[in-house]
């Protein structure tokens, strides 16, 4: 039953996005500037299980077949357009999850760039060239603009729609946690610029709105806002506002407005220029965002391991310490607030922590550091005791390791210190 | 429905049939859970309330305990009705029955205490969801009430637990994180939307009836609660009153107050509140015991007979887990021993020629204060010790609270058991030494042949555990057999001879390296 849902949803999506497609397209040259539909199949083949892939495949092939009939080809000619479809996307498909693991998430750069290069590009490439083949063998004609028509209008299709698909497919409602309010609203309004300043821009033709060449040169201001956008609002905002904000420059280009409606050195020039600028916004939007992304799955990462780290340190009575012998900076790592009674922030020099070391030990152990900078061994361990919380008596145990450069010179001396209240020694015996 | 009870007792109630039961009965607390959540939710706290002397009642909420599908279908109202039929079965088992609650169990505590027009016992809401308004609650929530107008998405739409699951501290979520990857069953790992929409509504019941709550309340929220904000406990305050409802506001906790940075400060303030048994004599004196006449005089008896016998390890029997012995004048046995500390210096009386107490008197009580005229007698080679005075015995709830020895001539206890130890900066204690020494033990460089090693065994033993006891093992097992003969040989040997020795030769080791 769910496949079948899949099939039903993928064949309507297919054939919503390609009616889109159809009202986009451009009258003057005759030919279509994007193709929105393609990426409808690669986008739910890299954001679902495998075990959807032939449900997402029925589906694209139907809805593709589906709509050549309604442009009024035949059944044969739409059986091959739907397996076009299918073959291109799949193959894509096929590279990709060798590539990347699957389904993608679109939190690095490096999966973006896999969409791009070996996903995108493969369904446009390999869709143009089955196209082309089929063309050449059904009808002839003018071959090379078949190909160039279907490559990229495929591409910039499948790059603004499949990104909305992957990163959507993966939204889960939580009860917390997530992007919160503040940062919503910030992109909120960063998102009315965006769409804002799209509209004004080509909603009219850009002599009459803002005179000479203004206009052109305004065509920069809504990637900065896309920029904004991306940051606070993520893959997930940045994909939906570039889908949106390319389909406003698209139709309004075909529709003779915009500041690329007046450009035709050659024909179909202006539908090249507003395909290349919706390609830049997408693109601008879905770096910035998955850089920011894989920055917070570093952030998460190094996170985990300093808990992981520090639960271990923890759980042992370890404190862990690094000390400049140059600058005499102490750093410490591990809960001295519960184990000595000072909290980290205050352990900041070599002084600091001769301060919580017994008095009559001080001068052993302030030796002993002294010995581990003018020696020229690599370990040693020093045992003595430390004032703990309430006054009472510990045993440190310091596990002193140097750490030096090419020549020998001394650059820092890192140790463990365990800290022991008793201490049994049966064991020994 | 699904719902399953349980109640928990103090280890050790007073007898049932010296005192008409509501009198002698402790008091109780129905707890109730959160959302998708168990007792978990509400951490250390049924453990606390019981060591307190309360007795505790909990409930599963229906659709609760199972799996989260279990929760399409159940309403507001059936929460409410499962928690009036409990709270109607419990409520006349205790002279003064409080209720609590964490999150939704908190709307659904409030909810009760309105209807139920509750004035038995006092009213504890936890980090109250009166508003949906924290920090990290998502944007999209304020679309949630669109969502419920959608036919079928309540029960299909599955509303997810995430980070930081209501916990500030980095150790306890990734503890709790690790709990969900494993699929335990202490929480949801989500709940259908149909559910928020149940809480939504609870709120809303809330809301019109908080103005009715006639019963003391507690307030506890913390002011980085990423799920609901301090606008929710203040609400609350405001709609009943200043006069009966207080707030304490946390400073170092999210959501899930019971089991982060600040659960101490909410067990210490919940305890409090129910005017429940803390350590201390004080306490004892400033609440009422809980304990009739003839239970304290009871009490009383089984404690005196414990430290006739030398017992007073055998004090825990009869004691809340805390409990403090607090010993006069400046000796080796002065200060304040609880808890861990206790367990030392109760040992000290069960080694051969320790102290005991003998010949008590007839105690006179105050409230739940007994003082019993007894004297500490002690006998050694050189002296013998028989200090009179009396020993001030706290109770609550049946349970010893607190011990204190109060000498006539604490001179004479002084000069018997001898000096401490300095503690002045600059000095080592001989424990401390030997802790020392024990450490050092373990990392000569060079292994010492077996006759120090068997040196080393006996004088440790002798200085931490006392003469050598039990059976002396057989011919085949050799080590065991040279280890019991070594430490047989200090038989008689003083802790601190023994702990002197013990630091000599280690040193002495050390310096032969």
């Amino acid at each position: 039953m769910q496949h079948i849902i899949v099939i039903v949803v993928v064949a309507v999506a297919y054939a919503v996005l390609a009616g889109v497609s159809e009202l986009v397209a451009s009258s003057p040259s005759d030919s279509w500037t994007v193709w929105l539909a393609s990426g409808v199949v690669l986008g739910l083949l890299l954001a679902l299980r495998r075990s959807r892939w032939a449900a997402v495949l029925a589906g694209g092939f139907i809805g593709a077949a589906g709509f050549a009939l309604h442009l009024g080809s035949g059944i044969l000619e739409a059986i091959g357009y739907g397996a076009i479809e299918v073959i291109a996307a799949g193959g894509a498909a096929l590279i990709v999850s060798r590539l990347t693991e699957l389904p993608m998430r679109l939190d690095s750069a490096r999966e973006l760039a896999t969409l791009i290069v070996a996903g995108a590009l493969p369904v446009a490439l390999l869709g143009a060239l089955l196209a082309t083949a089929w063309h050449i063998a059904a009808a002839g004609g003018n071959s090379v603009a078949t190909f160039r028509v279907w490559a990229i209008a495929n591409f910039i299709g499948t790059l603004l729609v499949a990104p909305v698909l992957i990163t959507w497919t993966q939204f889960r409602p939580r009860r917390s946690g997530g992007m919160p309010m503040p940062a919503f609203a910030g992109g909120a309004v960063a998102c009315a610029l965006f769409l804002g300043s799209m509209w004004l821009l080509f909603d009219a033709r850009v002599e009459e709105r803002f005179g000479g060449s203004v206009g052109e040169s305004l065509t920069y201001v809504p990637i900065v806002f896309m920029a904004l956008l991306a940051l606070l609002w993520g893959t997930r905002g940045a994909t939906l506002a570039a889908f949106v904000g390319a389909l406003i420059a698209i139709v309004n280009t075909a529709q003779g407005e915009g500041p690329f409606a007046g450009v035709e050195g050659f024909l179909g020039e202006a539908e090249l220029e507003v395909e290349g600028y919706a390609l830049a916004i997408a693109l601008t939007g879905l770096l910035i965002a998955t850089l920011e992304a894989s920055q917070r799955v570093a952030m998460r990462a190094a996170r985990d391991w300093q808990t992981r780290f520090e639960a271990t340190i923890g759980a042992h009575r370890l404190l862990a310490y690094e000390w400049d012998p140059v600058s005499g900076a102490l750093a410490v790592t591990g809960d001295s607030l519960q184990l000595v009674g000072v909290p980290p922030a205050r352990l900041r020099t070599l002084a600091d922590w001769l301060a919580v070391v017994a008095p009559d030990e001080r001068e052993r152990v302030s030796n002993g550091f002294d010995g581990r900078v003018a020696g020229s061994g690599n370990a040693d361990t020093l045992t003595y005791l430390l004032r703990g919380p309430g006054g009472s008596l510990l045993t440190a145990t310091d596990e002193a390791r140097a750490i030096r450069d090419h020549d020998g010179e001394l650059h820092r001396v890192v140790g463990i210190v365990r800290i022991s209240a008793t201490t049994n020694p049966e064991a020994s015996a | 429905m699904n719902e399953s009870a349980t109640q928990e007792r103090p280890a050790a109630e007073p007898p049932p049939d010296s005192v008409p039961a509501s009198a002698n009965t402790p008091d109780g607390v129905f707890l109730i859970h959160g959302l998708g959540g168990t007792q978990y939710d509400l951490g250390s706290m049924h453990k606390r309330l019981k060591n307190a002397g309360l007795v505790t009642h909990s409930l599963t909420l229906p659709g609760h305990g199972t799996k989260p599908e279990d929760l399409a279908g159940v309403t507001a109202e059936d929460w409410i009705d499962a928690v009036v039929a409990k709270y109607r079965e419990v409520r006349d088992q205790h002279p003064r029955l409080h209720l609590m609650g964490m999150c939704m169990g908190s709307l659904l505590a409030a909810v009760v205490a309105e209807r139920e027009k509750h004035t038995k016992g006092n009213l504890v809401v936890l980090a109250p969801p009166v508003f949906i308004d924290g920090w990290a609650t998502p944007w999209y929530r304020g679309l949630r009430p669109l969502l419920y107008a959608v036919p079928g998405i309540g029960r299909t739409m599955k509303i997810e637990e995430e980070d930081p699951f209501g916990i500030k501290n980095e150790q306890l979520r990734a503890i709790v994180k690790a709990k969900f990857e494993r699929g335990e069953n202490f929480h949801y790992r989500w709940v259908p939307l149909e559910c928020i929409r149940q809480v939504d509504r609870l709120r809303g019941i809330l809301m019109k009836g908080a103005k009715e709550i006639r019963c003391p309340t507690l307030v506890v929220h913390a002011r980085e609660d990423e799920l609901t904000s301090l606008r929710s406990a203040n609400f609350l305050v405001e709609q009943i009153g200043g006069g009966r409802a207080r707030m304490v506001v946390l400073e170092d906790s999210y959501h899930m107050i019971c089991v982060d940075n600040d659960r101490e400060i909410v067990a210490k303030n919940v305890l409090e509140f129910f005017g429940a048994a803390l350590p201390g004599a004080t306490s004892a004196l400033a609440n009422e015991p809980k304990m009739t006449g003839e239970a304290l005089s009871a009490a009383v008896a089984a404690t005196t007979a414990k430290l006739a016998a030398g017992d007073l390890s055998g004090l825990r029997e009869l004691a809340i887990p805390d409990l403090a012995w607090v010993q006069p004048g400046v000796n080796k046995m002065s200060g304040a021993h609880a808890g861990k500390t206790f367990t030392a210096f109760a040992s000290r009386f069960t080694q051969g020629n320790a102290p005991r107490f003998s010949a008590f008197g007839t105690p006179v009580f105050n409230r739940g204060v007994a003082l019993v005229p007894a004297t500490l007698v002690a006998q050694r080679d050189d002296a013998t010790l028989e200090s009179q005075g009396a020993l001030l015995l706290a109770f609550h709830g049946g349970k010893l609270l607190e011990a204190r020895w109060f000498a006539d001539d604490v001179a004479r206890e002084d000069a018997y058991f001898g000096q401490p130890e300095p503690e002045a900066p600059g000095t080592v204690s001989l424990e401390s030494m030997f802790e020392a020494a024990t450490a050092t033990s373990k990392m000569l460089k060079k292994a010492p042949d077996n006759d120090t090693l068997l040196a080393l065994y006996s004088l440790y033993k002798q200085a931490s555990v006392g003469d050598v006891s039990g059976e002396r093992p057989g011919a085949l097992d050799m080590i065991n057999r040279a280890k019991f003969d070594a430490w047989t040989s200090r038989k008689g040997l003083g802790r601190e001879e023994a702990m002197k020795a013990y630091v000599e030769l280690v040193t002495k080791l050390k310096e032969g390296e």
